[in-house]
């Protein structure tokens, strides 16, 4: 990373004798931070399943074992064999394919609606902190009212309106997740600016896009980091919502929650139809949350458990 | 209640007030935006009877016309007629599927509050034994996996499980009206927020149980459960509080999935239902009662702050 970051973590004096060979190593906030989360037992295993989680989706693009709308590929509701290790759904489509697709589809979502709503609320929290008075008044009476209006009723309604493309569906949910990012860089941004760093840099003159780019917002970034890490599983689930209720991205992607959402029917006799692609999310979400878990502790460390 | 608290609820009554009226005007004129209009199908109709139709619903105005129509209408508390189901008044039916809704949200937030808060406790007592271990990982893993999810796992146990053990003597049957069918919707839609619930708890007994006047209560020689309910958990409850309504919130919006799966004829269910064959008087309805429903649950959280924590007063 280019930009220096300023420790903000205070760490204890380590004992100095002068005159000895070597300076204390010097270690960046970011370094500590990656050692500590390499430490965690927890946040490993969540990156490894990520590691895997991410493999997967980018081989799905390219090559799945059958194509993931081929139908009749054997006896419908077939449980596990050796060709189909995960069985057959209720079209006879191989399920391995299909939950390989589904990591393609999450991954999409989950990465990108977790870039656009943070980029959404990062903007609009570094305004409504930096500039505060009347932008902050509209900003946080924006960021209020919108509290108040169900997330998934609106995802649903601005799906309808604007089609079930996945990229629409991204947008939809970005719309709807910004609202925790926005409140948090507000928060951060207020307390920062008020710092000394801030006011030399206005002394000599910085310019407030500088001093919003340069000293705010790096020194911001931590809980940033941690936040857009927990809104990657948050849309995940959200899009697993959305298409479990037959509006998310249109068949024959195979969305985990349409999987679900269709082998439903066949609980009872067939529940493999059912389970995998639920198992398949749930994991992934719970390794994202893992290491946002793991994120937040080696970042702010008195946060630490 | 005193009278700060009287002017506090009055203000948050007039915004919620004011912003359901906000989004659902806005998500009227979203949908008045749409191309063709919500008659169109198919179905051919007579030129007479459809220009007779869409007289019938206001439709043949301009917008800006049909919108003050709607907001007189929602002045009196009625919000139309279904567009599908000719002649079918909204209100009385969504206030009937309400009804319905709040009874699976209240069982769902019991759920959440009893499950969650026991978890917690537990976990903090016995904080770095295998009970904290096994409690706080269950918690993680609650909230990772998505309601529906615990839905199918419930349903598997309840349905196929109990009867297969039972050899067909208990029968669980899906659906709703019968108060034995209620837990297994509520479990399901309360799970992933008890453990966000039982994580807050454990973290915050733990920094409570540590403090002198718990130190205090033990050396009096108080009973352990008079220690820990009364004197640490009460405490440890406020800042578990302060999330309660966001999770309320989104037990209210869950609610939608958990309808739909277990076929409970709710709000949520109607939303998905007139969504999908695109009955967008209904649509807004089903919006606007949302949208006030938030707002209640989210004031009646604020209302309790002052009883469990008696510092926090509203006004003056």
């Amino acid at each position: 990373m280019a930009i220096v970051v300023p420790t903000i973590v205070e760490r204890p004096e380590e004992p100095f004798v002068i005159g000895a060979d070597e300076l204390p190593e010097q270690v960046t906030l970011w370094q500590d931070a990656w050692r500590r989360l390499k430490r965690n037992r927890v946040s490993v295993i969540g990156l490894v399943i990520i590691g895997v989680f991410v493999l997967v989706a980018i081989v799905s693009f390219f090559w799945t074992p059958y194509p993931i709308w081929r139908q009749a590929l054997g006896p419908t509701y077939q449980g596990p064999t050796l060709i189909h290790p995960l069985g057959l759904d209720d079209y006879g489509r191989d399920i391995l394919s299909r939950v390989m697709g589904g990591a393609g589809i999450a991954l999409s979502v989950g990465v990108g609606a977790s870039v656009i709503a943070s980029l959404i609320g990062i903007v609009l929290g570094l305004t409504a902190g930096f500039y505060r008075g009347k932008i902050d008044t509209a900003i946080s009476l924006l960021i209020n009212i919108s509290y108040g209006v169900p997330d998934l009723l609106l995802a649903l309604i601005l799906v309808v309106l604007v089609g079930r493309g996945i990229q629409n569906i991204i947008l939809a949910i970005s719309i709807t997740a910004w609202l925790g990012m926005a409140r948090l860089v507000r928060g951060q941004t207020l307390s920062l600016r008020e710092r000394e760093f801030v006011e030399a840099a206005r002394s000599i003159g910085t310019k407030n896009l500088q001093i919003l780019a340069r000293h705010i917002l790096p020194n911001a970034l931590g809980p940033i980091i941690v936040q857009a890490t927990y809104l990657v599983p948050a849309a995940i689930i959200f899009e697993a919502f959305l298409s479990f209720l037959g509006l998310g991205v249109p068949p024959p992607a195979p969305s985990w929650g349409a999987m679900a959402s269709e082998g439903y029917k066949a609980l009872q006799i067939a529940p493999h139809i059912v389970l995998m692609p639920c198992i398949a999310l749930s994991l992934t979400v719970l390794a994202f949350n893992w290491v946002g878990d793991g994120l937040r502790d080696a970042i702010d460390p008195r946060m630490r458990k | 209640m005193s009278r700060g608290t009287l002017v506090y609820a009055t203000q948050r009554l007039v915004l919620i007030t004011f912003t359901a009226i906000v989004v659902s005007s806005i998500v009227f004129i979203g949908v008045h935006q749409l191309p063709g209009n919500a008659l169109a199908s198919e179905r051919r109709l007579n030129p007479a009877t459809e220009a007779a139709l869409l007289h019938h619903y206001n439709l043949d105005l301009p917008w800006p016309q049909q919108y003050v129509l709607w907001l007189k209408g929602l002045a009196h508390g009625d919000l139309g007629e279904s567009l599908v189901n000719m002649g079918q008044p909204i209100t009385p039916l969504l206030l009937r599927e309400l009804g319905v809704s709040v009874t699976l949200g209240i069982g769902a937030v019991l759920v959440t509050v009893v499950v969650g808060m026991s978890l917690g406790v537990l976990a903090a007592i016995r904080q770095n034994t295998w009970v904290d271990y096994v409690a706080s990982t269950a918690a993680v893993i609650g909230y990772s996996v998505p309601s529906f999810v615990w839905a199918f796992l419930l349903i598997l146990l309840t349905v196929t499980g109990f009867y297969a053990w039972s050899q067909g003597q208990i029968y669980e049957d899906i659906g709703w009206g019968k108060i034995e069918q209620i837990p297994v919707p509520a479990f399901a839609l309360g799970l992933p927020y008890a453990a966000i619930v039982a994580r807050l708890t454990r973290a915050s007994m733990l920094e409570v149980i540590r403090q002198d006047y718990v130190r205090t209560a033990w050396a009096k020689g108080l009973s352990a459960r008079v220690v820990i309910l009364r004197h640490a958990l009460r405490n440890a409850l406020i800042p578990v509080a302060t999330i309660l309504g966001p999770l309320i919130t989104g037990i209210i919006t869950g609610s939608v999935v958990i309808e739909f799966l277990f076929g409970i004829p709710g709000l949520g269910k109607e939303f998905v239902t007139s969504i999908l064959s695109r009955d967008y008087n209904i649509v807004i309805g089903v919006f606007t009662f949302y949208a006030a429903l938030v707002g209640l649950a989210n004031l009646i959280v604020d209302l309790l702050y002052p009883i469990l924590d008696p510092r926090i007063r509203y006004g003056n």
